[in-house]
């Protein structure tokens, strides 16, 4: 036991023993997925009907979001550029189904089917329709166990929406309760706010919703104020999940890579004929459909080249190749980079490192 | 029992065996969960009992480990508490032939709560401390499923002459 907790001699063996094992869990999930099977070979027309009714309506609903998604996503690159910071735009995302749940009470653990093989990496984040449900903690083959956020000994770093107020999010082992540790009496937070997970700890992306509040109890007997809240993801209710492949670069590397993406695009789009217009920054988002794999990133102004000191990671790769780039690239977005403001991306770095939260 | 007989129809034990291993990981409701049985201990209880040549605390090792790894606990944590159920349950074995069933039972439900003060004691020393009364619930249950699974498994055992 002392082996396997201190060392990782054992993971081979075990993830061998697993791959025999977690069938079983295989195994006794067969009465359910069979009674589904049955269950939907029998649905009832008119059943049938009023379901596609619903999601007809709901996908309108959510195109219509979409496409005001679509704008703000562009503005937000715009502004992003003009701070010269860079941010992931989107995370390339799978599916998987749930297969298991973990037969000790105690703990609130599930096991999907996916594992190793798949690409899945330890600690991933793993999402459901509605919010984030939790992390990947061990991983088998073709299997892995993801912790939930209302276990005991999960905790997640969250920010409360509406006015960006930091805290902690701990589970209860209660799967409807997470609690929020350590918010001051004073803290401007209230029944009914949207906690989204903040990206500190690094561990899981800004920006996904994690629980609403339900209730703050001012107790003066107490130091601080005890904040309730129920996870939005239905932990205990959803059967497919989203795994969340996240940007393993650094900072850097991406402003590198995305510096250079640009230089290509700039050299096409110089190349036939000298129309110095359609690459700039707001062709960015359009371009993601086209590579899913890698995050697309916001490229960081592409012509670093003109503060090649400050910039430390990113100037050998866009000095070089940064001179024939420069008329197509310095069309509207010329004036805030050409301030030598290269030095400030390591800050959005550097921020999320200092409180690294407790997470596990 | 006195003559050694060639061992015959071992693959019923470890028939139950699996299916031991398949009911420690079905779904059941959440508010059951806390009442589930420990399968696997019960059945070792009983072929520990009825084959004590055969089923052994080496055979309790190996499948706690299988126990463990489907739970995802540290390899040896089951292992270590089948074997010592099964340690006891030999070590008690004459006695345990001749009880009557309701006797039996008591002496299966100390087994079993010692074997689950154990597990507590060595979850929390891995960090995860569970509430401490609801742990001796599934050693409860056990206990009472006991008499169904000892004359089921013995009424099994005599069809099929498993030796």
């Amino acid at each position: 036991m002392v082996v396997d907790a201190r060392f990782t001699l054992l993971k081979p063996v075990r993830s061998q023993m697993s791959l025999v094992l977690m069938q079983s869990y295989w195994i006794a999930d067969l009465p359910e997925r069979l009674y589904q099977g049955v269950a939907s070979q029998f649905g009832s027309r008119t059943e049938l009907a009023a379901d596609n009714e619903k999601l007809k309506t709901e996908n309108l609903l959510l195109q219509g979001r979409l496409q005001k998604l679509a704008a703000l996503t562009e503005q937000n690159v715009r502004l992003r550029e003009l701070l010269n910071s860079s941010a992931l735009v989107n995370e390339k995302v799978e599916v998987a189904e749930l297969i298991g749940m973990d037969p000790n009470p105690f703990t609130h653990r599930i096991i999907i089917n996916k594992g190793e093989r798949d690409g899945v990496v330890l600690g991933q984040p793993v999402l459901d329709a509605r919010g984030l449900m939790g992390q990947v903690v061990e991983l088998m083959p073709y299997t892995s166990r993801v912790l939930l956020l209302t276990d005991a000994t999960h905790s997640i770093p969250v920010q409360v929406n509406r006015n960006g107020l930091r805290a902690i999010a701990s589970g209860t082992g209660n799967p409807e309760r997470l609690e929020l540790r350590h918010v001051a009496d004073t803290a401007d937070i209230k029944e009914g706010d949207l906690l989204v997970s903040s990206g500190l700890g690094q561990r899981f992306p800004a920006g996904y919703p994690v629980a609403t509040v339900k209730e703050v109890i001012h107790d003066s007997g107490q130091p601080f104020a005890i904040v309730r809240a129920v996870p939005t993801a239905a932990l205990n209710r959803s059967r497919y999940l989203l795994l969340v492949f996240s940007d393993g670069r650094s900072p850097e590397e991406r402003a590198a890579d995305a510096a250079q993406q640009q230089e290509s695009l700039d050299r096409q789009a110089a190349d036939p004929s000298a129309v110095p217009s359609a690459t700039v920054p707001g062709a960015t988002p359009a371009a993601t459909p086209n590579k899913p794999v890698v995050p697309a990133t916001v490229p960081k102004p592409a012509a670093t080249g003109h503060s090649t000191s400050s910039a430390p990671a990113a100037a050998p790769v866009a000095t070089p190749a940064a001179m024939p780039a420069k008329p197509a690239a310095s069309k509207p977005a010329a004036k805030p980079q050409a301030r030598p403001a290269a030095t400030k991306p390591a800050t959005p770095a550097a921020a999320p490192a200092a409180p690294r939260a407790r997470e596990e | 029992m006195a003559r050694h007989a060639p061992a015959r129809n071992g693959w019923v034990v470890w028939l139950t065996f699996a299916i031991g291993l398949l009911l420690s990981v079905s779904p059941l409701p959440q508010f059951m969960e806390i009442f589930r049985p420990l399968w696997l201990a019960l059945l070792l209880a009983f072929w520990a009992l009825a084959l004590p040549h055969k089923i052994g605390m080496v055979t309790a090792w190996m499948l706690g480990l299988a126990e463990d790894v489907l739970y995802g606990t540290l390899l040896g944590q089951n292992a270590l508490i089948l074997t010592l159920i099964t340690f006891l349950v030999l070590s008690l074995q004459q006695r345990l032939r001749m009880f009557p069933m309701w006797q039996q039972c008591l002496v299966i439900l100390v087994i079993f709560g010692l074997a689950q003060l154990v597990q507590l004691w060595l979850s929390a020393l891995t960090g995860n401390r569970q509430p401490t009364l609801a742990l001796v619930l599934p050693a409860l249950v056990s206990a009472l499923l006991w008499p169904w699974v000892s004359y089921g498994l013995r009424g099994l055992r005599l069809r099929l002459k498993v030796n």
